[in-house]
């Protein structure tokens, strides 16, 4: 049985966490600084939307303001957050020894596992925008891993790049979940075939026009799909750019 | 009927997770120690999200977990 959802980019949660007062051990680069947030799904106890989406807990779409600004050092377990920049450059430090600037088209998928700390920074005057992604791991405390990606847009336009799987994609996870990018310059049918009816996909239109089961989404507006055989989604005119999120239900 | 076997939590904030079966005993909750008897102001220990912020998981865990603190 085919299910939906449709959400639209006012109808997410929304959060700007400030450098400053209570939020300033969380938040670093006092005292201008400030991380604007717009949640998919949960994300402790900031939002009361959907919960997730089969593996998915969080889906962030986020920026941070003037230099300095960060999520400052914190601790983890389990969760396996990917990050997707998409504007300005990243800088991610975590205990696994990784100190790595990340640009457009850059990625990670950070397994905290038996446990990390993590550090997300900005270090320009430019705003940095990005994609967090969390899902939880098919088993707990696993060994702690960090794999970094770039997707190539000159090369993966017009068709479904895969980014981050357990099967497919060059930055491999630990959950029955796979991500890709669905980049095109113009109009165009792409079908994604899920791996079983027990699968779902959610879509979110980083830019530009997907239509997909009779509903037209625009920038920042997703969809998630599941038990569903295939999923056609057409893009419109123009530039899109799409970020793919199947899941185990 | 109830279902009465030990379950597994997890918090949304940060990934911490808390076993039943294994309680957290240097934080004065021993083994075997209930879920439901946990009181409704408790915060994660790692990262202070609330109780009601975490979630009932059934994963399992990785090979040679949990290791003995
Ligand atoms: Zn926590």
């Amino acid at each position: 049985m085919r299910n939906s959802f449709v959400l639209h980019a006012d109808e997410r949660g929304y959060n700007k966490i400030l450098s400053t007062g209570a939020t300033a051990s969380y938040v670093g680069g006092h005292p201008d600084a400030f991380i604007t947030r717009f949640s998919s799904f949960n994300f402790g106890e900031y939002q009361d939307g959907r919960k997730g989406f089969g593996r998915i807990r969080v889906f962030g779409d986020e920026a941070f303001y003037h230099p300095g600004c960060s999520y400052s050092m914190h601790p983890h377990h389990n969760f396996i957050i990917c990050a997707f920049v998409l504007e300005g450059r990243l800088t991610h430090i975590n205990t696994l020894g990784g100190l790595e600037e990340l640009g457009p088209g850059d990625y990670y998928a950070f397994s905290a596992g038996s446990g990390g700390l993590h550090e997300e920074l900005n270090r320009s005057a430019e705003p940095m925008r990005a994609i967090y992604l969390w899902l939880l791991p098919d088993q707990l405390y696993l060994p702690p891993s960090y794999t970094r990606g770039h997707f190539d847009a000159a090369a993966g336009t017009n068709r479904i790049t895969p980014l981050i799987g357990n099967d497919a994609g060059p930055v491999k996870i630990s959950q029955d979940a796979r991500v890709s990018r669905l980049v095109a310059d113009g109009p165009g049918t792409f079908r994604y075939r899920p791996r079983s009816a027990g699968h779902g996909v959610y879509a979110f239109a980083i830019d530009g026009t997907l239509h997909c089961e009779g509903v037209t989404l625009k920038r920042r507006d997703s969809t998630g799909i599941w038990g569903a055989e295939e999923i056609v989604y057409e893009t419109g005119r123009g530039d899109t750019d799409v970020l793919l999120v199947e899941t185990i239900m | 009927m109830t279902d009465d076997t030990l379950k597994r939590w997890i918090c949304l904030g940060c990934g911490f997770s808390y076993d039943e079966a294994l309680g957290l005993p240097e934080h004065g909750l021993p083994p075997g120690t209930r879920w439901r008897d946990i009181a409704d102001d408790w915060v994660c220990p790692d990262c202070g999200t609330p109780k009601a912020r975490f979630e009932m998981i059934e994963i399992p865990y990785a090979e040679g977990q949990p290791r003995a603190a």
